[in-house]
């Protein structure tokens, strides 16, 4: 599929989400908009090697896996109206996703220990991919490196490991909180198979999900993408736009 | 043998025919253990000490059919409570924990390595079934139900613990708890005299053992019962008809913990009886000595537990 097009979905998906999020104010907005080229590449790009119906993807992100929501409904998870009625009594669809959900397959909501869990399955199956999407705050989590260690010694290759750096914890940048940089270098002194690209290029995402295929892909994403307001400014970590013009701002920037 | 031991043999049996059947040590060590490195190597996983990681993984293979067993420092459990809550817990899937060392089984090494809360914060998880085997045959009887029946299980075991209190002493895990030594004498003329039912669990069996023979030496009627199964919690509204005192005796400090059970038990059951928790004083214990020293030093010694049973009684 041509970038236009592809660049045409997320934009779709991220207005999705702002609707939902802004709907009733129901929590980060701002980190569901960083990781939804990396999905809407996943999904559908067909020169990508990830295939839905067979591979898994694991939020250890969860409070960024509403992303995943639009596309899950365009692709017949569960019904499109299920959308309108996120975080609502009666919805399926919440701030964490779950393996209640269809289409999702953990407990959300505990950083820190979707990389454990996804090796549990990577190691069970070896024939299958697990695609795992984690924060760069997350890994302050020790038992991520835990979990790195063992990925490396059993060599669970089938185990995808995307790193969301969109360089924001919750209340500032992770440099100026602990430097996580270099991460690469660090990643790959776990596990050697690392590359770093720009997280909203199709034609990077493209090349880490095809051909090259490494185990660990630091996508570089800005958080709040999309809503130029938000975008990199860490206070909307936690707080979803309320005013009508910021809503229609927001909408207008993503339509 | 070992209840870790004869657990981990058993198990061992059911492996060789059952690929699925993993047992995950975190860095822990057993004799039982080398014919697993040696035989299966594919189903053994030494995970290094990363209780968080490894707790973790359990459940992502469990979540794909595996049945699996970590085999774990039962103090660490705490380190990892998060992730059997969360991992295992919420979305079900059921990992069997084997705890070895519980309570004050590592007493010399001090507080770091006592689990003397682990009941207490175990039991506050939802969907997990506890267990404290009195001796082999209910050691491998859990085997056999955790392999037939997985589910998300807390296995407390002993080390070399293995007390029989009669030659029929099969390993039945029916009820989840047990009258191990009667004592009633149904003398109509003692019609108005105590009757004391000692519940208590693991370890303290033998100690409770010597108080109910002491009992019985100073004429108090009284029965011993071994609760092995604390969580779902066993009681039933007829189990204590007989008895007017309820004494739990436990080794573990009292909040939420063994004694805890008994009162919620009966208080389920609507059963309204005089009741005394017996257990460890509300500290961590920096002094030197073993497990029975801390014990004995501690107001569980056998003296000390007969000594608040008359107490109790006479109050």
């Amino acid at each position: 599929m041509d970038n236009k097009k592809l660049e045409k979905i997320a934009k779709s998906v991220r207005k999705s989400v702002f609707e939902f999020k802004t709907r009733d104010g129901i929590g980060h907005l701002h980190s569901s908009l960083s990781p939804v080229d990396v999905l809407v590449s996943l999904f559908y790009d067909e020169e990508t090697i990830f295939d839905h119906k067979e591979d898994i993807v694991i939020f250890g992100k969860a409070h960024g896996s509403p992303s995943i929501y639009p596309i899950l409904a365009d692709l017949d998870y569960f019904p499109k109206d299920e959308l309108e009625k996120y975080c609502r009594p009666g919805g399926i669809l919440r701030l964490h996703s779950d393996w209640t959900i269809p289409g999702c397959h953990f407990v959300g909501g505990s950083l820190g220990n979707g990389i454990g869990y996804a090796t549990g399955l990577a190691q069970a199956e070896r024939d299958k991919n697990i695609y795992l999407i984690m924060g760069d705050a997350e890994l302050y989590e020790g038992s991520v490196w835990e979990s790195l260690m063992y990925i490396s010694h059993h060599n669970l290759t089938n185990l995808r490991i995307i790193v969301d750096r969109n360089g924001l914890g919750t209340i500032g940048e992770t440099e100026k909180m602990l430097k996580l940089e270099p991460l690469a270098d660090k990643m790959k002194s776990f596990v050697g198979d690392v590359v770093e690209i720009d997280g909203h290029n199709y034609d990077s995402l493209r090349g880490v999900f095809s051909s090259q295929n490494p185990q660990v892909v630091i996508a570089k994403t800005t958080k709040g993408k999309g809503v130029s307001y938000m975008e990199g400014k860490w206070k909307y970590h936690t707080i979803v736009p309320s005013s009508k013009e910021d809503i229609k701002l927001g909408l207008e920037e993503l339509s | 043998m070992t209840q870790r031991d004869t657990f981990i043999d058993e198990l061992f049996k059911i492996a060789k025919e059952d690929k699925d059947v993993i047992l995950i040590s975190v860095d822990m060590g057993a004799s039982a253990l080398d014919q697993w490195r040696d035989e299966l190597p594919e189903q053994f996983i030494w995970t290094g000490i990363s209780e968080q990681h490894s707790i973790n993984l359990a459940a992502g293979l469990s979540a794909k059919g595996k049945k699996v067993y970590v085999y774990m420092m039962a103090a660490w459990s705490a380190r990892c409570f998060e992730q059997i809550r969360y991992s295992c817990s919420m979305p079900g899937n059921p990992v069997t924990i084997l705890s070895n060392g519980v309570a004050l089984g590592y007493a010399p090494a001090g507080p770091a390595h006592e689990t003397n809360e682990d009941i207490a914060y175990m039991r506050s998880l939802l969907n997990v079934e506890i267990h404290c085997p009195r001796n082999i045959p209910k050691t491998k009887e859990l085997v056999r139900l955790s392999y037939e029946e997985p589910k998300l299980r807390y296995i407390r075991l002993e080390r070399k613990y293995d007390v029989r209190f009669n030659d029929e002493d099969n390993g039945s895990l029916i009820g989840g708890i047990e009258m191990v030594k009667p004592g009633l004498f149904n003398n109509p003329a003692r019609t108005g005299e105590p009757k004391v039912a000692i519940v208590s669990y693991g370890y303290m069996l033998g100690r409770c053992d010597d108080v109910w023979k002491k009992m019985m030496e100073n004429n108090i009627e009284g029965c011993l019962f071994d609760m092995y199964q604390l969580k779902p919690n066993p009681i039933t509204e007829s189990m204590f008809d007989s008895f007017t005192h309820i004494i739990s005796v436990e080794e573990q400090t009292l909040s939420g913990g063994f004694g805890s059970i008994i009162l919620e038990g009966l208080s389920d059951v609507g059963v309204k009886k005089d009741v005394l928790r017996i257990g460890l004083p509300e500290r961590y214990i920096f002094e030197n000595g073993d497990r029975d020293y801390h014990l004995d030093s501690n107001g569980l010694s056998v003296d000390s537990i007969y000594d608040k049973v008359v107490e109790f009684i006479n109050g």
